[in-house]
């Protein structure tokens, strides 16, 4: 009795693990997702006009943290609150991992 | 003598509004220098504060309008940030175009 209830700990606890495994963010979801992105942010994130960010080579969590604040209202942009909003958690990661792995933005200072 | 006058205050007139534009450009080595506390976030490689926890965002390369309006909307409390609100008190107009000028350079 013991060892069935031991035995089916076992997968119990690979379920519970994979949350936040499988949560990461996939760039190659993320490229599919983007094409509405990249009217405004280019289609690699490296965006040709001044007004809008490049978002190439950004930070994964910096892009979530601010996709989940244009979601939430904590950052006010009209345009960017209606991009935002049809948005998942899993929409927003996979996003975030492909504008992520762009070549663009870099450390001005280059520090170490 | 009064073509060579009207001459001169044409030209005077046109080097006064072409300075106009250069007052108002960025200078990105003036910038560099005004830049220098903004690296001590923004220039290490994957740099967190203690809060929030994401990571500082990469500014290198970035385009200088966009870096202009974030740093009023942050300075007006526009954006919220206390960090970023204390940073860009201190700014004049001026300096954000030198410190946007550098930070997009290469």
């Amino acid at each position: 009795m013991l060892r069935r209830w031991l035995l089916l700990s076992v997968p119990v606890c690979v379920v519970l693990m994979s949350g936040p495994l499988l949560a990461a963010g996939d760039p190659a979801a993320g490229r599919e997702k983007s094409q509405a992105c990249a009217a405004c942010h280019g289609p690699d994130g490296n965006s040709p006009a001044p007004q809008f960010p490049k978002l190439a080579g950004q930070y994964p969590d910096y892009l979530v943290h601010a996709l989940t604040a244009y979601q939430n209202g904590e950052r006010k942009n009209p345009m960017m609150q209606q991009m935002a909003a049809p948005l998942s958690e899993q929409d927003i990661k996979d996003l975030a991992a492909y504008y992520a792995s762009q070549q663009g933005l870099n450390l001005r200072w280059k520090l170490k | 003598m009064g073509n060579k006058n009207l001459f001169i205050l044409l030209g005077a007139s046109v080097a006064l509004l072409a300075s106009v534009n250069v007052q108002a450009a960025g200078d990105a080595e003036a910038g560099r220098k005004k830049a220098e506390l903004c690296a001590g976030c923004h220039g290490i490689a994957n740099y967190r504060n203690a809060y929030p926890s994401y990571r500082v965002p990469k500014l290198g390369g970035q385009h200088a309008e966009y870096l202009i309006a974030a740093l009023k909307a942050y300075k007006s409390g526009e954006r919220d940030h206390p960090p970023m609100k204390g940073s860009a008190a201190s700014l004049s107009e001026q300096d954000m175009l030198d410190i946007a000028a550098f930070l997009s350079g290469k």
